[in-house]
């Protein structure tokens, strides 16, 4: 197992751009909210519960595509390296990606009983991002239940890369099974032609969420290097 | 490779081997998937449904639930008194260790297939004769992938406080292709149509075992490192 000694300097600096970015963030989020309910037009067909395509869609790209190609792209790296900071970013990732697949998963049924008239459907992206969370679900069981924190890690890793390898054929197969049954007559692809002014919302969410998200992954980044540097000390302090 | 074909079947004739004298998960999971099937004649209403058109889905949850039940045991009896690390300590490279245990796996899983076929034939008054060699060529393939990801996560659970209570959740998700593509080529097949028809999905079921074999043995020595 290698150590890699963080020093103070470089922890308060991920704490400065933690606290930048978040508050970044937060001023995002209240000038898409602004947008969302104030200034953007309402949709023609769907209505009001259109808006809410404003949270779900950035959530989304937070959630699933950012958030699990990090962690993925991480756990490779660790296993690869085995740099500790490797571990606590895609950890820190996972955890963040896992609230906003939820948001996702909360926000997205919200929607569809009023636009399919249905909660859930067997829909790939639905069923694709649920068995997402899952997989985010048992990264962080493995991590949590070994004896070994050095070994939770590895097997969390080895989580993250088979997940990150089989979500696309997953996402495939469950395509290609629907694509067997006639769909719902509710459940139909909306055009993606947007309006000038509901892209701009969009694009201030895509932002938002994403400076956010990065805002609070380095919170939580910094607080596992501080847990590091603590045990570290804890355990020189039993040492000697 | 003479000596890695060597070493890998020492891995697997040793465990096939314990399981030929102690008859343990073969037994449990034979035992397992006939009262399944008693428990499916009664939890199907035929007035309702007719069983032979939900058959394939019975028969790979069948599998699926069976084979859990099994792979959650593969490092079980070797957790004992420390005897996987003698395993280790052997000049075994990881990845024949790995081969030699979704082999003795997939050897055991096979034999449970061929007891699903014949007792869910039988309860459920299935014919299965018709294309026989392809709908078995159909549940081997699949079975395969199934198993070379069971191994892997089977190794992690087993690991973990948790044990073999965790394995479906980290199986299950990943198993979402192997189910889909396998129901479907069994489904077709069990009513009669052509080949042809399943080929291409028989292939992905194959894709998906090979990148499932390659990964898994790439994997394999970060989950059992000490």
């Amino acid at each position: 197992m290698k150590s890699h000694v963080a020093n103070e300097a470089s922890g308060s600096g991920i704490r400065w751009l933690a606290v930048g970015m978040t508050m970044l963030g937060l001023a995002l989020m209240l000038l898409l909210h602004w947008q969302v309910f104030f200034w953007v037009n309402t949709e023609a067909t769907m209505g009001v519960v259109q808006r809410i395509f404003y949270i779900h869609v950035p959530a989304a790209w937070v959630g699933v595509y950012l958030a699990f190609g990090i962690v993925a792209l991480c756990s490779g790296i660790y296993l690869w390296l085995g740099d500790e900071r490797v571990d606590m970013a895609a950890v820190a990732t996972a955890e963040g990606g896992m609230v906003f697949t939820t948001i996702v998963l909360l926000t997205g049924p919200l929607w569809a009983k009023i636009a399919w008239g249905t909660y859930w459907t067997w829909d790939p992206r639905l069923t694709s991002t649920l068995l997402l969370w899952f997989i985010y679900l048992g990264y962080f069981i493995v991590r949590g239940s070994t004896e070994n924190p050095e070994q939770g890690r590895r097997f969390a890793a080895v989580v993250g890369i088979m997940g990150a390898l089989d979500l696309p054929l997953i996402h495939l197969s469950v395509t290609w099974f629907r694509s067997l049954h006639p769909q719902p007559v509710v459940l139909k692809p909306e055009g993606p032609t947007l309006d000038p002014d509901m892209l701009m919302t969009l694009m201030t969410g895509l932002l938002a969420f994403t400076v956010l998200f990065l805002g609070l992954v380095s919170f939580r980044y910094g607080l596992e290097r501080s847990r590091w540097n603590l045990d570290l000390k804890t355990r020189r302090a039993a040492a000697s | 490779m003479k000596l890695y074909l060597a070493q890998l079947w020492a891995v697997a004739w040793k465990d096939l081997l314990i399981e030929l004298r102690s008859r343990e998960r073969v037994g449990a999971m034979a035992g397992f998937t006939v009262l399944v099937g008693v428990l499916f004649n009664y939890a199907i209403d035929p007035t309702l449904v007719r069983p032979e058109d939900i058959a394939s889905g019975l028969v790979w949850l069948t599998i699926v639930f069976a084979g859990t039940l099994g792979l959650g045991r593969t490092f079980e009896l070797e957790a004992q008194d420390g005897a996987f690390q003698g395993v280790l300590m052997t000049p075994v490279p990881r990845d024949a260790l790995f081969f030699g245990k979704v082999l003795s796996n997939y050897v055991i899983l096979l034999v449970v297939v061929f007891i699903v076929l014949g007792v869910f034939g039988l309860f459920f008054s299935l014919d299965w004769g018709s294309s026989l060699g392809a709908l078995v060529g159909g549940l081997a393939l699949g079975a395969l992938g199934f198993v070379a990801v069971g191994t892997l996560f089977s190794a992690v659970s087993s690991g973990t406080a948790m044990g073999g209570a965790l394995l479906p959740i980290l199986l299950f998700p990943l198993l979402v292709p192997v189910v889909i593509y396998g129901t479907s080529v069994t489904g077709r097949l069990l009513v009669g149509r052509p080949f042809t028809e399943v080929e291409g999905q028989l292939r992905i079921l194959g894709a998906f075992a090979l990148v499932a074999l390659a990964v898994g043995a790439g994997l394999f020595r970060y989950v059992v490192e000490e």
